[in-house]
């Protein structure tokens, strides 16, 4: 699995991808992992308490996990995951 | 412990924010060009920079004003005020100023110039960039003097 | 008199005439002011089968009632005249401090009519109008035009003016204020370079006046606080602008590559904010009155692109990049100041550069065609040169700057444009973002994304949520989008202050400005009336329910790679509930009844 950091998750991270082998089978513990890893930055823009912070964006293959069981979407190996804070439009 | 408008130009993004609160704080009306505060901008550089009155402690418009309706604020410290009432509109104030912070406006036959809202300075509220301060004179260069002295610490961490 | 002016400038350039008018209240209470009021006036004085090059049509410049007041991110105007790129109702949005100074020179809207016997600018100071000689300045870039008008004026004047490319009546030529921000689509400058007119120089010490101060700093203050909690309107578009969506699209595969050949660019990152941020910005800018300062001040250092102004925007490294196939930053930078400085349409140029790219590689078209330059997807310098070409009206260049519908068409293609009513469509694939699809195909100025922005909702997470891929839904997102955006582009607020605040608040700050009472419902359904009265426009121009379409390509030609691979566009399922949630016949043409409920007859 390759996690993708975009926008200001990127100076959280101190990269802009990382390559996860044997990820968890659900979103929420990997996002523990991650967090666990990169600190407390991170951990505030991805969790709100126990929920998905609202103003992030996370895609799994392309799709908003959003409407995959948010903390529960189910995650594979050849997945790739993104991560972007809610940052433009336009 | 008093303070002063301390301006940021690498800050301001031109959006002339602080224009509009003055007017409409002493105008009531959005009329910009009489501001107490003017930003201006170079578009080639894309470079904006907010001018208004420093309040000097020896001011060149005090010490030109005939009447002594440009003087020192006795009950505000850093503060040069303008009393209309004894004023007779001889505009000397504003050829003494070297910054041109000094304006006479015709419309409303007044001198303007920057009073901070008597300690509350609108501009401030409503600069949405942190390019104008109201901050301790103490402090006021604090940030942009450490700011410097943190690329020293960085130079010098990487050789010692 | 309260947030506007009352007054409206018209100028007859034929007879060198100046005319001073009142606003009809009534008009600027049911229409705002901008959009709404600027398409009024075509609608009411011109006849539809007009000319859009010639001298009558009629050229408006127009700020909102917010304009000129410290409303957040609000000091908007727009330039409305028939298009001449598609015969719409052209209505381009621009910032900077243009428009603003309109109303404190005294004018809810600027007329220009007639043509000029040779070139012109207009010199504004208040109430005095002048019509002055621009022989030395015609052919000038827009940069120098601005200096050089200051010169005659003043050093303080604001300038709206055309470069080159509306000289030669360019479709896709802009009008361009304070060097860098641009009215700029549908071809507005070349209405004003087909008048003679060079520029337009402004100059105000009047005011905005406002109807209830203290009910209008507070309802200014909230709506401030929450556009600077807004995680897009407080920090995010100030830190990356609006390039930082290159990765979102891309990532949600719906980043139109190769004149939509494809919707994911594996190499997206190095042209997107990130890069942007790192590689090129000096520092953020703001337009008049903004707190959201999304403008991107950009240098490029590389000798071959050497160069220093603002941009690129997200559509701009679009279309220069992914859709042409090219990831080299410096080179798309340098032709975003390119078109800045000639006055052109940087989606639509793009767009028609990616087009004759996928004629070429066909075969369609050779380098015989193209002055010898090999035309090829991802070849950075010919996209370059390309610009410049089109900018001068030379060579092949001079038909890229007509746009890639006639492009298409000339060479037997016209499949091959990326038009929607022959505007080129901005930088979501409709394929991947069904919502987007809809908007492009219903949208009264042809394919365009700020007028009905669903992205917000569809991949922004913008306030709510709905699934891009599908359809359920959309139309009334749609509706919802076109109506608020009609009413707000009327308004002089700028799109991005709907990063934090809605319509409840444009309605609250516009009645403590006005002392007009504006509720939600009646400022949504200014919008709609808005709405309305440009589609009645453009069926009197022969649209047709036929035209509310996407090009082929997006409607069977699945996504080839990335994310959204397999996915076309099913307009067919939301277009039908579209025109019925628009009180629209099922050929999309407004009912008497909707009409009547609209006050449009």
């Amino acid at each position: 699995m390759i996690v993708k950091y975009f926008a200001t998750i990127r100076t959280y991270t101190g990269e802009n991808e990382r390559r996860v082998d044997d990820p968890p089978a659900t979103l929420g513990p990997l996002l523990e992992t991650l967090a666990a890893r990169y600190g407390t930055l991170f951990r505030r823009a991805v969790f709100a308490g126990d929920e998905l912070n609202p103003e992030i964006i996370i895609l799994v293959n392309g799709r908003n996990v959003l409407y995959s069981g948010r903390l529960e979407a189910s995650l594979a190996a050849g997945d790739e995951v993104s991560i972007f804070p809610m940052v433009a439009g336009g | 412990m008093a303070k002063v408008l301390m301006i940021h130009p690498d800050k301001c993004t031109g959006c002339r924010n602080c224009e509009l609160a003055c007017s409409f704080e002493h105008e009531g009306q959005f009329r910009p060009s009489a501001a107490r505060v003017q930003a201006y901008t170079w578009e080639r550089e894309g470079m904006s920079v907010p001018m208004m009155c420093q309040q000097c402690d020896d001011a060149a418009c005090v010490t030109v004003c005939p009447t002594g309706a440009m003087h020192r604020s006795n009950t505000m410290a850093n503060l040069v005020d303008w009393d209309a009432a004894t004023c007779i509109r001889c505009k000397m104030c504003t050829i003494a100023c070297p910054f041109g912070n000094a304006r006479y406006d015709a419309a409303s036959s007044s001198i303007f110039k920057c009073d901070t809202c008597q300690g509350a300075p609108e501009c401030v509220t409503f600069c949405p960039s942190g390019a104008l301060e109201f901050i301790d004179d103490e402090q006021h260069v604090r940030s942009r003097k450490k700011a410097y002295a943190a690329k020293f610490k960085d130079a010098f961490q990487e050789v010692s | 008199m309260y947030g506007w002016t009352g007054t409206i400038l018209r100028i007859d350039l034929t007879k060198g005439r100046v005319k001073r008018e009142s606003t009809d209240m009534k008009t600027a209470h049911d229409y705002l002011g901008a959009r709404g009021l600027g398409g009024k006036i075509i609608i009411d004085e011109l006849d539809p089968k007009t000319d859009a090059l010639s001298p009558d049509n009629k050229l408006i410049f127009a700020p909102g009632p917010f304009t000129g007041t410290f409303a957040p991110s609000a000091g908007r105007y727009e330039v409305i005249t028939k298009g001449p790129l598609n015969n719409v109702i052209a209505c381009s949005n621009s910032g900077g401090a243009f428009g603003p100074e309109l109303k404190y020179a005294g004018y809810d809207a600027l007329v220009i009519e007639g043509k000029a016997a040779k070139p012109t600018y207009l010199w504004i100071s208040d109430d005095k109008v002048e019509i002055r000689d621009a022989a030395a300045i015609w052919g000038h870039d827009t940069p120098d035009t601005t200096d050089l008008v200051r010169a005659e004026t003043d050093e303080e004047a604001k300038v709206a003016c055309i470069g080159p490319a509306g000289e030669h009546l360019s479709l896709l030529a802009n009008i361009m204020n304070e060097m860098h921000r641009a009215a700029g689509r549908t071809g507005v400058g070349a209405v004003m370079g087909a008048k003679n007119l060079k520029a337009i120089a402004v100059y105000g010490t009047g005011s905005v006046q406002v109807a209830d101060p203290d009910r209008f700093r507070a309802a200014v203050m909230n709506a401030r606080k929450l556009i600077q909690a807004h995680p897009v309107g407080g920090t995010g578009l100030k830190a990356y602008g609006t390039n930082v969506l290159v990765n979102i699209l891309n990532q949600t595969g719906a980043l139109p590559t190769r004149n939509f050949q494809d919707g994911y660019f594996p190499t997206a990152d190095k042209i997107g904010g990130e890069s942007l941020a790192a590689k090129q910005l000096v520092r953020p800018k703001g337009c008049f009155s903004c707190i959201i300062s999304c403008g991107r001040v950009s240098k490029v250092d590389n000798p071959d692109y050497k160069g220093f102004g603002e941009g690129p925007e997200y559509e701009t490294a679009w279309s220069f990049g992914a859709d042409c196939g090219i990831d080299d930053l410096d080179a798309i930078t340098k032709a975003n100041f390119l078109c800045n400085e000639y006055g052109m349409d940087t989606i639509s140029l793009g767009s028609t550069i990616a087009c004759a790219m996928e004629l070429f590689e066909m075969g369609v078209i050779t380098a015989k065609d193209t002055d010898g330059v090999q035309l090829t997807f991802g070849n950075t310098a010919a996209m370059v040169e390309m610009v410049r070409k089109a900018g001068e009206g030379e060579g092949f260049g001079a038909k890229l700057a007509q746009g890639s519908y006639r492009l298409a068409e000339s060479y037997g293609h016209p499949e091959l444009s990326m038009t929607c009513k022959k505007q080129e469509m901005p930088a979501y694939d409709p394929r991947g973002v069904q919502g987007i699809g809809l908007n492009y195909a219903t949208g009264n100025r042809g394919g365009c994304h700020v007028r009905g922005y669903t992205i917000a909702i569809e991949v922004l997470q913008n306030g709510a949520v709905m699934d891009p891929r599908v359809t359920e839904g959309k139309a009334g997102l749609d509706i919802l989008f076109q109506n608020l955006t009609a009413a707000l582009d009327s308004s002089g607020a700028c799109l991005f202050s709907t990063f934090g605040i809605g319509g409840g608040e444009l309605a609250e700050m516009l009645s403590a400005l006005t002392g007009v009472e504006y509720s939600l419902e009646e400022f949504l359904k200014i919008g709609e009336r808005i709405w309305n009265q440009e589609r009645l426009w453009n069926l009197k121009q022969g649209y047709t329910t036929a035209d509310d379409t996407l090009p082929d390509r997006l409607l069977h030609d699945p996504i080839k790679t990335g994310p959204a691979k397999g996915e076309v566009n099913h307009l067919d399922r939301m277009l039908p509930e579209y025109y019925s949630l628009r009180g629209w016949d099922d050929v999309g043409v407004p009912t008497k009844a909707k009409l009547k409920e609209l006050a449009l007859n």
